[in-house]
């Protein structure tokens, strides 16, 4: 359960660094989309379980809050972080060069896919003004902010990680 | 018990089940606000208010008023702004008999009211709820400060938005520069009629679309662009901004042509929202 919560809280806490200091920092206009990183990365630390969960819940902040249709970012991070929970234990946590990928491939599509739903579902017909001036900024962007906080995510995976199995120890003495 | 109910919830599953939740929140949320706007007005007495104290620690340490006076500083600077006062005074008594004059003359002719008779709201802009490609800001008043959706929202420099969503203690500001924007204008000087319409592809060079514009009309460059007074949402006579170019369309039975907007919006941060809708002006 402190692992849930703290993963709550690190959406809420995500989400407010979004929309005030991160809207200073814009470039060209282009700020970096913090919420994507979060399914990415607990898919990839603790399975499909996990990054479902995150993904369901910074989409649904990102909906509640950034104005569209509720429950299309759930979707779309949702899945992402199910995907993303299909390469759990199939690298070496130190290697950070999937994270990164899956992270600019998440991005890309999500970035794509309102695209199509915003856009090109009305006609406007900008699919290279989109890519090139608004998605792949984006992708980079994310990409880079994804690489400074990889190492402090799996710290505290690491955390929550040792706080689950201590409690686990316990229940085992006990049994015993 | 447990193990039985997280073997039946394989991930798998779980996805499915939430993929098809979703579908059908986003379709519901598609015909209808009656589900988000509850739930946006639940969080947002919990994230207005971080937002805010964010946002005033931010422009309190990029503040330039903060200089330390002396207090005979201040002292001269107060009998200066005095004698300045009373003679503004003055003039207001005299520019206020004027005004009078002229709504008089107004109504006699049966033309429509100013903009400085509207009744209008200051507000601050508190955050955007602006992806990387759609235009909006979001505002400090709410439903309980009387702001109603389609309210115009200007800038001492002109006109900037208009209200699309209100909740209790904040509202959502479309820009004239959204792409899906669209306001009915018309040529302050020639009287022609046009559609200013915003466009993503132009955003990083600051102008936007002017189109719908008859062969024969006379716009020209360097031409004020002001709401028109057939516009379903816009209260006329707004400045829209100047009209940069013109050019004849491949069809050459319309003109169309780019136009540099008045207000800034790279540095939106006090906008003031006119509380009198144009339904309001034309049914009330």
């Amino acid at each position: 359960m402190k692992r849930k919560f703290s993963e709550i809280g690190l959406i809420f806490g995500f989400y407010i660094l979004q929309v005030t200091l991160f809207n200073y920092i814009r470039i060209g206009g282009i700020a970096p989309n913090l919420l994507i990183i979060l399914p990415v990365f607990f898919g990839l630390l603790k399975g499909k379980k996990e990054g479902m969960f995150v993904g369901i819940f910074s989409g649904f902040i990102y909906d509640i809050f950034f104005s569209g249709l509720l429950g299309f970012t759930m979707l779309i991070y949702t899945v992402i972080g199910y995907i993303c929970g299909m390469f759990f234990n199939q690298y070496e946590e130190s290697n950070f060069i999937i994270p990164l990928f899956l992270t600019a491939a998440g991005t890309f599509s999500y970035g794509f896919l309102s695209f199509v739903v915003q856009f090109l579902l009305h006609n406007r017909i900008i699919a290279d003004f989109f890519i090139i001036r608004i998605i792949m900024p984006e992708v980079v962007y994310t990409v880079i902010v994804a690489l400074i906080i990889y190492k402090p995510i799996r710290l505290l995976n690491n955390i929550l990680d040792k706080k689950k199995s201590k409690a686990v120890n316990i229940d085992e003495e006990i049994k015993k | 018990m447990k193990n039985k109910l997280s073997k039946f919830f394989t991930p798998k599953r779980i996805l499915l089940a939430v993929v098809f939740f979703c579908v059908v929140l986003t379709a519901t949320s598609f015909f209808t606000d009656k589900l988000i706007t509850p739930l946006r007005n639940v969080f947002s007495y919990i994230v207005v208010p971080i937002q805010n104290g964010i946002n005033s620690i931010g422009s309190g340490l990029t503040d330039d008023d903060n200089k330390k006076k002396t207090l005979e500083e201040l002292q001269t600077q107060n009998k200066e702004l005095e004698s300045q006062v009373a003679s503004l005074k003055a003039e207001n008594d005299a520019l206020k008999s004027d005004a009078d004059e002229l709504s008089d003359l107004r109504n006699f002719y049966g033309m429509e009211s100013q903009l400085s008779s509207y009744t209008k709201v200051g507000a601050r802009v508190i955050g955007t709820t602006s992806t990387n490609w759609n235009q909006s800001f979001t505002i400090d008043q709410g439903s309980k400060k009387g702001i109603k959706v389609d309210m115009n929202v200007i800038t001492d420099k002109g006109l900037v938005g208009i209200v699309t969503e209100v909740y209790d203690s904040y509202s959502v500001v479309t820009t004239i520069v959204a792409d899906n924007s669209n306001v009915a204008a018309m040529d302050e000087r020639t009287k022609d009629q046009c559609i200013v319409e915003g466009d993503i592809t132009l955003m990083d060079s600051g102008i936007i679309k002017l189109s719908r514009i008859k062969s024969n009309a006379g716009i020209k460059s360097g031409d004020k662009i002001v709401t028109s007074n057939i516009s379903s949402k816009y209260l006329p006579g707004l400045l829209v901004g100047y009209v940069k170019d013109i050019t004849s369309d491949d069809s050459g039975l319309s003109k169309s042509g780019n136009l540099v907007p008045a207000a800034d919006f790279d540095h939106l941060t006090d906008v003031v929202v006119i509380t009198t809708t144009k339904d309001q002006l034309t049914n009330g």
